[in-house]
């Protein structure tokens, strides 16, 4: 039975900041037992694939590498409501996906948390390598923290 | 000056991607008064270096790192990462982790192929951007296509123990099995799917006559299997339309990769300037082999045996997707029919070098491993389909062109980003992170 809040941790390990949502995704798994009233996936570049896993839950948290041009390693909480995607696609290819447009397609099916939180962390660095950079490891329990904070918060109100 | 010449408009068509992290395919195009002088398919991404992130890891890591290089074909890369160690370790798997894992490779061609169908080509067919506009143009549609999505990533979680990069998979085995019930109620739910898929068929059906009308001969490879006869994604040797058949571990003298002037991405032929791989290779090497609905799609769409109109590529998705449910129900058959027993597994690691090959839902995979004594990793080499579909796609380009330059440039712009998602290439798939300005 799908709890009402789905956690996701998204991204790429193999391309070292780009996989940040799946670390703090592994993290907050090991502590799940303190959070019994969520899913935690660590989705990593499903791509498509997070339709399905946000359809039909009251509240969904995404944790992502994201480009906001703020200062590598910031985090910053919003809503989809609150920003505008300038990811440029191609359309060539299925590999490329854009979560904000996800969400667009899923509230056009009526089947959209109506909660939605985007956890997005400022890459230092995107590259080939395994490892995240300094900057954003050390500040790993930040980043749990915020997330933890947000799940004991509730669903808001609808 | 022709006739011709004075009458064609002048085209120039760039289109171009840039971000910061990694390149796009970009189109270019330029002809003036009907003389062809440009076209290029080029690829500046850069260079993937997998190879060198998976030196110096254990045997049993292998599966688990490379499933991250693509979300799309993340089990296809983790099975052929896992039979590539099993063959240089000299491990057999049993029967029943051979139709497990076989199940599921087969929900990963019906996600892909569903997927590809539905979100990437119908919006072309039906004249939308994408598919976000498609809801309101053919809600119904959209919505079948979602359905049958949503049945594959279940099939896929299943088996692999998440929709994504599989949990699963050891060398030697499976880590987890599914139980008996959970098979019994994939099967009902696939036997519920078949209606879904011949929805979707005739809704492409529906729209096929917007498929530009273009062919050129071509080699197509894909893996063969004759023992027992099986149109294969999993099992058998690498062959080609044009007669040859080879054994996996000789992959490297089928790809030939070689680097060219215009692409960072390495490029492919065998017998030919070029080779296509995918659903029309599997067909055009498979095609008497399809499951009966397999067949009867293909023949709704008169797709047949050495067909070498790359948009049918396309349609020989489709006769896949019916194929894999069908096969699948077979599988599940077989499987409840035998009970599913807990097999334990033990590995020694050795030194040696193993290959292998799959079917990725676009084209055949190959990856090779070399091993310490300890089970280290010392070497790989992985060779994913796009990059064997690249040298064709400029050869369609180069062909396509002269052909449909008469209709204009917006219709040609749209008949060549048509033809490049045909095939469905795997770029910018290795960073899907948001890139936002704040608007409130």
């Amino acid at each position: 039975m799908n709890k009402e809040t789905i956690v996701l941790g998204l991204g790429n390990p193999l391309m070292g900041d780009e996989g940040i949502g799946v670390k703090v995704i592994e993290l907050l798994q090991s502590a799940s037992g303190d959070l019994p009233g969520a899913d935690f996936v660590d989705a990593g570049t499903g791509g498509m694939s997070l339709l399905h896993l946000i359809a039909g839950r009251k509240r969904a948290i995404v944790i992502d590498c994201a480009l906001m041009g703020s200062k590598p390693g910031m985090l910053r909480r919003f809503r989809p409501e609150e920003v505008q995607t300038v990811k440029e696609l191609t359309h060539l290819s299925l590999h490329e996906v854009d979560i904000l447009k996800v969400i667009e397609l899923a509230r056009q099916l009526g089947e959209c948390p109506e909660d939605i939180v985007f956890f997005g962390i400022e890459p230092e660095t995107i590259e080939q390598r395994m490892a995240l950079s300094d900057c954003l490891a050390e500040r790993l329990d930040e980043y749990v923290a915020a997330v933890k904070r947000e799940i004991v918060r509730g669903v808001k109100a609808g | 000056m022709s006739n011709m010449e004075k009458n064609v408009a002048d085209v120039n068509i760039n289109v171009k991607h840039l971000t910061r992290v990694e390149g796009h395919g970009n189109i270019v195009v330029n002809s003036t008064k009907g003389r062809v002088e440009k076209v290029e398919w080029q690829v500046p991404e850069a260079p993937r270096f997998f190879e060198a992130m998976v030196r110096g890891r254990h045997f049993d890591d292998i599966q688990t790192i490379v499933s991250r290089i693509c979300g799309i074909c993340s089990i296809s890369h983790s099975l052929v990462a896992t039979k590539a160690v099993e063959n240089a370790m000299g491990l057999e798997v049993s029967e029943q982790t051979d139709m497990l894992r076989l199940l599921m490779h087969y929900s990963e061609q019906l996600q892909s192929h569903v997927l590809h169908v539905g979100y990437l080509v119908a919006p072309d067919l039906f004249g939308a951007p994408s598919v976000v506009p498609l809801v309101g143009k053919a809600p119904d549609a959209v919505k079948t296509i979602i359905r049958a999505h949503r049945v594959a990533n279940q099939w896929s979680e299943l088996l692999a123990g998440r929709i994504t990069h599989p949990i699963t998979l050891i060398p030697g085995g499976m880590a987890m099995i599914p139980k008996e019930a959970q098979l019994l109620e994939l099967a009902e739910t696939l036997k519920a799917t078949v209606r879904d898929l011949l929805t979707i068929v005739d809704v492409v059906l529906s729209v096929a006559a917007n498929l530009p009308a273009f062919e050129r001969p071509t080699e197509y490879v894909s893996l063969k299997q004759d023992n027992p006869p099986t149109y294969t994604f999993y099992h058998g040797d690498i062959a080609s339309t044009d007669g040859h058949v080879v054994p996996v571990d000789q992959w490297e003298s089928v790809a030939n990769e070689h680097v060219v002037a215009q692409s960072t991405a390495k490029w492919a032929k065998w017998h030919r300037q070029s080779y296509a791989v995918g659903a029309l290779a599997r067909f055009n090497n498979n095609a008497p082999l399809l499951s009966p609905l397999g067949k009867a799609v293909a023949d709704k769409f008169g797709l047949k045996q050495g067909a070498c109109n790359p948009f049918m590529n396309n349609v020989a998705q489709l006769a896949e997707a019916a194929h894999v449910v069908e096969a699948a129900l077979e599988l599940i058959d077989t499987l409840l029919t035998r009970g599913l027993k807990p097999e334990k597994v033990t590995v020694q690691p050795r030194a040696g070098r193993g290959s292998a090959a799959v079917e990725a839902p676009r084209g055949i995979l190959f990856h090779t491993y070399e091993f310490d004594s300890n089970g280290d990793c010392v070497a790989a080499n992985l060779c994913i389909p796009t990059n064997q579909n690249h040298a064709n796609i400029q050869l369609d380009f180069e062909k396509f062109v002269p052909e449909f330059i008469g209709n204009g440039e917006d219709a040609l712009r749209l008949g060549l980003q048509m033809l490049v998602r045909s095939y469905d290439p795997c770029i910018s798939c290795s960073t899907h992170m948001l890139n936002v300005e704040f608007v409130k």
